[in-house]
């Protein structure tokens, strides 16, 4: 498969309803002709964190607004496309739902190709799609959702080296700011209080550091931030400014620790598949913390390894990542029929066994 | 393009129902089902038209029942539908499962269907219809009656997705907005219980 390929890619897997359409001529950079990303931050700032039936109530009426705009930014109509990729899983299933069936009713009405993409798999192959890195490659995909280490070998084969076995490290920052009374999303406004704290003040635990392998956990590090919270507001009716400061700055000094050091670790087992060109990528919002991209890549630096961070709205959930993916699954001769199902949980590592939710229903992601 | 050829669909409930309408003629399909409507809608609606010798381009529009239902299968119909009117450049149309129900039943007429919970859906067709409401069982109303919560009332006049088709078809010479999920009932979330602690000057 070597023609030059327009995509449309659809993407509805948490709270952000996106369309992009990216244009691949082998041999060359992909273009990225459009990518629109609807966020949808202020329904759910009253709640504290992203509430699925919002969610997808937002995502059922805004898609095809969406997909329009994207087409328009583009200058296209949907006669130019080629195929048509949409996030078949993982994520919440209601968003997820409504971007596979407008996905289906396109692609029925225009007889194109329906290619249903795993939303992880896009986070994995965005440094294809950036950089054209090679396989293999190294990913740390670290989210409001997701986290874990896999070794990207091709654009249908990931192996998981570990992940996180509770929490997210977004979702830790999330409920952070939370305890402390911080906006939301908890990720940059932790990360500017903590720039002016002191990160020995509190000692938080780095939990899972003294077991082996690539696992990590963060549901221990947000009870400990509590407990201090609370101690503190015991003591004195509230937190000062600077106590919230000192908190935030340990909080993320243990985030950054433990990412850190299971990084490293992840490296040396990558290391082994002697790669030609070794690389480490970084994906998802919490890459865009500046105290945890220095840490990076300085143990990029230090085991002689590219480090690669795609820009910020490449990082965090857009379309143009899915696009690029069903670029990469359709020209291995791939896509789906109209039976295509929505997964709320599809690993992209099949064969690891499952760090979350390894009940009857399976592997999360 | 035929001008009254439309198509209508329908998994507000345990089914995966649809109707197309073209020449006076109608084709019917409803199959019972508690899940997997996001993966057997499109081939049911393949087969369909099929059956009847009609391509996608012959359509002139397409409805769809916006509920009020189980939520993720309202939208499932409901984003399948604006999918397809994007694709095809032809209007989808919504009709809320209530106009459905009361459709071709003698008027003042009042819809009262199970929304579980120990509540109903209920909405009142006069010359006009009324507002619709979500409230506790029982329901006591005057006059005719119809709904799957209202045992001694009229049967519906004609299958669900058919209804649908032919209110759509109805409204397709007029402007519409497109079709939206009818909920009738919020989205169950709460504001979180514990608050920020006091920020100490």
């Amino acid at each position: 498969m070597t023609a030059p390929l327009i995509f449309l890619g659809i993407e509805s897997s948490c709270d952000d309803t996106a369309a992009a359409v990216l244009r691949h001529v082998p041999g060359q950079a992909p273009e990225i002709l459009s990518s629109v990303v609807e966020g949808q931050t202020a329904l759910h700032a009253a709640f504290g964190g992203v509430v699925p039936e919002i969610a997808a109530r937002a995502h059922a009426e805004r898609l095809d607004h969406c997909v329009e705009r994207a087409l328009a930014d583009a200058g296209l109509d949907l006669a130019a496309l080629d195929g048509i990729a949409v996030t078949a899983g993982p994520g919440l299933i209601g968003g997820v739902l409504s971007g596979v069936m407008l996905a289906k009713g396109l692609a029925t009405a225009t007889g194109l190709p329906l290619v249903g993409v795993n939303h992880l798999a896009g986070h994995a192959l965005t440094p294809r799609l950036t950089d054209g890195l090679a396989f293999p490659y190294l990913m740390l995909l670290v989210s409001g959702g997701h986290c874990q280490f896999l070794i990207a070998k091709g654009p249908e084969s990931f192996t998981r080296l570990g992940g996180t076995i509770d929490d997210a490290p977004g979702e830790a920052f999330d409920k952070t700011a939370k305890l402390l009374g911080l906006a939301q999303p908890g990720g940059p406004a932790v990360e500017a209080e903590a720039a002016l704290g002191d990160a020995r003040r509190f000692a938080f635990p780095r939990p899972l550091l003294d077991r082996p392998g690539c696992d990590l956990s963060f549901s221990g590090l947000k009870t400990a931030l509590l407990r201090a919270r609370d101690a503190l507001v015991a003591e004195k009716g509230g937190l000062t400014v600077q106590d919230r400061r000192d908190l935030c700055a340990g909080f993320q000094a243990a985030v950054a620790d433990v990412l850190a050091e299971k990084t490293r670790r992840a490296l040396q087992m990558y290391h082994d598949l002697a790669p030609s060109h070794p690389a480490l990528a970084v994906a998802g919002g919490v890459a865009a913390n500046k105290a945890l991209r220095a840490r990076l890549e300085t143990i990029s630096a230090e085991a002689g390894v590219q480090f690669l961070a795609p820009p910020l709205r490449l990082c965090t959930d857009n379309a143009a990542m899915i696009a690029w993916a069903g670029i990469e699954r359709f020209r291995l001769g791939l896509h789906d029929g109209m039976d295509l199902s929505a997964r709320p949980r599809w690993p992209l590592d099949q064969t690891a066994p499952a760090l979350i939710g390894s009940g009857k229903k399976g592997a999360k992601a | 393009m035929r001008p009254d050829t439309l198509l209508a669909f329908d998994t507000s409930a345990a089914h995966c129902a649809a109707a197309l309408l073209s020449g006076g003629q109608v084709w019917l399909r409803c199959e019972p089902m508690d899940k997997g409507q996001a993966e057997r809608l499109m081939p049911l609606l393949e087969e369909l038209l099929a059956e009847a010798g009609i391509g996608w381009s012959d359509l002139a529009g397409i409805g769809v029942g916006t509920g009020p239902g189980n939520f993720t299968g309202v939208r499932i119909s409901v984003a399948a539908a604006r999918g397809l009117a994007l694709g095809l450049g032809i209007p989808a149309i919504g009709v809320t499962r209530l106009e459905a129900l009361a459709h071709r039943l003698p008027r003042p007429i009042t819809v009262i269907e199970d929304a579980r919970r120990g509540e109903a859906y209920v909405q009142e067709f006069a010359a006009e219809p009324g507002p619709a409401r979500i409230t506790p069982l029982p329901v006591a109303v005057a006059g005719a009656v119809t709904g799957s919560a209202a045992p001694d009332g009229l049967p519906s006049a004609l299958p669900l997705a058919q209804a649908v088709a032919e209110i759509a078809l109805s409204r397709l010479s007029t402007p519409q907005p497109r079709p939206a999920p009818f909920y009738l009932r919020g989205a169950d979330a709460a504001p979180p219980s514990d608050p920020p602690p006091v920020i100490l000057p």
